[in-house]
């Protein structure tokens, strides 16, 4: 640090010790005791300590009320999937079980000549052995083909 | 009457009028043990001891000549309400400050009152040559704008060692940070001061 530098910290100091020093001075500190110890006296450390218990029992109550209201949130948000039952996947299942047998097997057997692809064979019934099938066998296989 | 002056005879705490030679000067803090006892004389010595420092301190962090007085007693009020949380990790008077820094700053917020606050000539101490002294009320003048227009923590660092000749240790202590960072605030401070003062 250069003279001027340190000329002009010690130039800071000086005015920084010097500030308020007129304000002290007249300061009436006689007074300021007298008063400090009168305020005491008249707001008596009992009703201090109920407001300062007061507000942080607010503080509290508002906190504990924003958990209670935000787990309540979340709870909800995790039961209502869970209340609301769950949509059925659109399945041919409620269309077939009215059908016979015989239009079950037909069914099937346009199915199979849809999935016989480029080439074009058409599958009997009995070919693949649909005619053994009870109804309810025929719905199940109608149901697995169709996902 | 101050019930903790103590004869060296005894370790019994008796009532002994001030002029008393035996009498020792109690210290800050036998004088709050005395106060947490309900005596409040120990309460009213608190203040004298202390008072004029802390008018110097919030007359230099920017408080308004007018409203030192009361600043200085709601600085004592809070203190003392809030004595029970003061464990000696620095200087009672140090911890008043911060303390008084704190009133200051909701003061301000209430009054929204900018310090501008030229002395009056009625205030203003006439001894010496009146040049100089224009010349160091004007430099007063110009550090408490400068000092305005810092950060409250640089404002309260330079004051406690500028104007209160603290040292780092004391200051990071009633401040709740370290004496490096204190000494970073101060010299920040310092810089931003004599920038401003050129």
């Amino acid at each position: 640090m250069n003279d001027d530098a340190t000329l002009h910290d010690a130039k800071l100091q000086e005015v920084a010790r010097r500030l308020g020093a007129g304000a002290a001075e007249r300061l009436d500190v006689e007074r300021a005791a007298r008063a400090v110890v009168a305020r005491l006296r008249t707001e008596p450390r009992a009703e201090i300590r109920v407001l300062g218990w007061i507000r942080p029992a607010w503080l509290r109550i508002a906190a504990l009320f924003v958990i209670v209201v935000g787990a309540g949130v979340v709870a909800l948000n995790v039961r209502i999937p869970r209340l609301i039952p769950p949509v059925p996947p659109a399945t041919a299942g409620g269309e077939l079980s009215d059908l016979s047998g015989d239009e079950l097997r037909e069914i099937l057997e346009s199915v199979g000549k849809l999935g016989g692809g480029g080439e074009q064979q058409a599958v009997s019934a009995q070919d693949v052995g649909l005619d053994e099938l009870s109804a309810s066998q025929l719905r199940a296989l109608l149901e697995s083909l169709g996902g | 009457m101050l019930n903790i002056f103590v004869t060296p005879t005894s370790t019994v705490p008796t009532r002994m009028p001030p002029a008393e030679p035996v009498a020792a000067v109690p210290t800050d803090a036998a004088l709050i043990a005395a106060w947490h006892g309900g005596d409040e004389p120990a309460a009213a010595e608190l203040v004298r001891r202390h008072a004029r420092a802390l008018a110097r301190f919030l007359a230099g962090a920017g408080a308004l000549e007018a409203d030192v007085d009361d600043l200085v007693q709601e600085t004592f009020i809070r203190a003392f309400r809030a004595l029970r949380r003061f464990r000696g990790q620095c200087q009672f008077r140090t911890w008043l400050m911060t303390i008084g820094g704190n009133v200051l700053k909701d003061a301000h917020r209430r009054s929204r009152r900018a310090r501008v606050v030229p002395l009056g000539d009625d205030l203003r101490d006439t001894d010496g040559d009146p040049h100089e002294q224009a010349v160091a009320d004007e430099a007063e003048q110009r550090l408490v704008a400068g000092l305005e227009r810092l950060p409250r923590l640089q404002r309260e660092v330079f004051l406690l060692r500028a104007q209160q000749g603290l040292e780092y240790e004391e200051i990071a202590a009633a401040l709740g940070t370290t004496s490096g960072a204190a000494r970073v605030h101060y010299h920040h401070a310092v810089k931003r001061l004599k920038e401003q003062m050129k």
